[in-house]
């Protein structure tokens, strides 16, 4: 849900000459504890950017990789809150039009699930399975200024 | 005394999402426009800072309903089974994440917790002297497509034993004598028709347009709820698996199956995707059968809570923002129909 609203509007942007970020809120009627939270499906004009070159910045605190937010088991996302995904991209994105393919993955669910044991000892891939309440890969056309 | 009428905070999760209400409009919206004082809420989405909110917060949140003088009725929770991602939650552990909510719901003024469907008895009894010694109870939701009345051969997603859950869990409350567990009946278990909107929805993303239009001019002429078997039969394979789930519906309960569980329901969610005009400024959700299920409570002087649970903006949310659901208006219909069918 919300799929289409995932990003906001104009937050694609070059850090420095390191990569590029851009700002998310939850694909959820709900917040949720931010260990459920397992990082993204990204694609850029065609090249996907994997989980391990994400960091996501919540709740004041530095950005943290996927590996550390899967700690934060007391620590909150709020409905409200957007927060900044950064990407490992050397050089950044060139300036102008991107076609962005986002997929959002967060473990929420409604109780035990048969799949439980196997997404603990591996977690699917964003992008590979439904995440919370997105079910597909959704494109937004962005913009680097 | 009679029903009483309510609204969940859920129904408003897209303007809340877009920063158009918070709860303090929410709360105006029920006392000023609706008339009536029931607040449910869904823990993660109204709580900032959730499971420990900051006394400011509690403080802003009493004193609003006092200004508004309403009732908090239910505080949803949650089962995030895969938290603490080093292993699955055990049922003990989803106990202590029941006793949090038991306690922030106590905080709030609160008189029940919403659970999920079919919690198991363990998780229950691992909670249970918290519910006792903080006067919460402990509501489990009958979610679709679990029924009421034992039936084994029910299967789904939610709970080990779908089909025997409410009848396993009205044992465990008549063998401990226990005031402090009970149930939120969800409406949508009294289905008559598919969902007009999860209708339109597939409509709309059908790849073959043709056959879309020919599904449309269908729409017209058939009943909601013999559509999805008109079509079939007009188009023998033409629909999708997915597809064929947007216009499958199942009744899962009779209104009268309400009766078996009366004294232990806690709440009632109004479960709504569409309020449609059915006759001139009346209103009514064509795919529930309200007026069936209000007509068995009012016979038996139930006098709880039914609390909105508007629905209807999630399978409009591919579209842009002028083709979204307004959920202000919904509940606002959805009221104008309780207040006919009670009485009010």
């Amino acid at each position: 849900m919300f799929d289409r609203y995932l990003l906001k509007e104009d937050s694609l942007e070059n850090v420095e000459v390191t990569g590029f970020k851009f700002q998310v809120r939850i694909a959820e009627y709900r917040g949720c504890f931010l260990s459920l939270h397992n990082g993204y499906y990204i694609n850029i004009d065609g090249v996907e950017y994997p989980r391990e070159l994400q960091k996501f910045e919540i709740n004041g605190k530095p950005p943290r990789d996927f590996d550390e937010i899967k700690k934060a088991c007391y620590e909150h996302w709020d409905f409200d809150d957007f927060g900044t995904v950064y990407v490992d991209c050397p050089g950044g994105l060139s300036k102008g039009k991107h076609r962005v393919g986002i997929m959002q993955s967060v473990f929420t669910q409604y109780g035990w699930m048969p799949h439980d044991e196997e997404w603990i000892h591996n977690p699917p891939a964003p992008g590979t399975v439904a995440g919370g309440k997105q079910h597909d890969i959704y494109y937004f056309d962005m913009e680097v200024k | 005394m009679g029903i009483k009428r309510g609204v969940s905070f859920y129904s408003y999760q897209q303007a809340q999402f877009f920063g158009e209400m918070d709860y303090h409009d929410m709360c105006r919206e029920l006392r000023e426009t609706l008339g009536c004082d029931g607040v449910e809420i869904i823990n993660e989405t109204t709580v900032p800072k959730y499971p420990f909110p900051t006394r400011e917060f509690l403080a802003d949140w009493h004193n609003t309903m006092a200004r508004y003088d309403l009732t908090p009725v239910a505080l949803d929770g949650f089962l995030d089974t895969l938290r603490f991602r080093d292993h699955v939650m055990t049922r003990k552990e989803a106990g202590e994440l029941l006793k949090l909510d038991l306690q922030l719901a106590a905080d709030m003024g609160f008189k029940h917790v919403r659970t999920m469907t079919g919690l198991p008895s363990e998780v229950i009894e691992w909670a249970l002297d918290t519910a006792v010694k903080l006067d919460v109870k402990i509501a489990w939701e009958i979610h679709t497509p679990i029924p009421i009345k034992p039936d084994p051969t029910i299967q789904g997603l939610y709970c080990e034993s779908p089909g025997t859950a409410v009848y396993d869990t009205v044992e465990f409350i008549k063998k401990t004598g226990t005031k402090h567990v009970g149930f939120v009946p969800d409406m949508g278990i009294f289905t008559k028709a598919p969902y007009l909107d999860v209708v339109e929805a597939a409509v709309r993303h059908m790849k073959d347009r043709k056959f879309a239009a020919n599904v449309e001019a269908m729409m017209k002429e058939v009943p909601l709820a013999e559509l999805g078997e008109a079509i079939e039969k007009k188009y023998p394979g033409r629909l999708s698996p997915q597809e064929k789930r947007s216009f499958a519906w199942k009744t899962v309960a009779q209104p009268e199956d309400i009766e078996l569980i009366l004294p232990y329901i806690c709440s009632i969610h109004g479960k709504v995707h569409d309020m449609i005009e059915v006759a001139p400024g009346v209103y009514d959700d064509p795919s529930t059968m309200n007026a069936e299920v209000i007509e068995v409570l009012k016979k038996n002087n139930w006098n709880g809570y039914i609390c909105t649970e508007f629905e209807g903006q999630r399978s409009r949310q591919d579209q842009g923002r002028e083709h979204l659901a307004d959920e202000v208006d919904q509940v606002r219909r959805h009221h104008q129909m309780l207040k006919r069918l009670i009485g009010e």
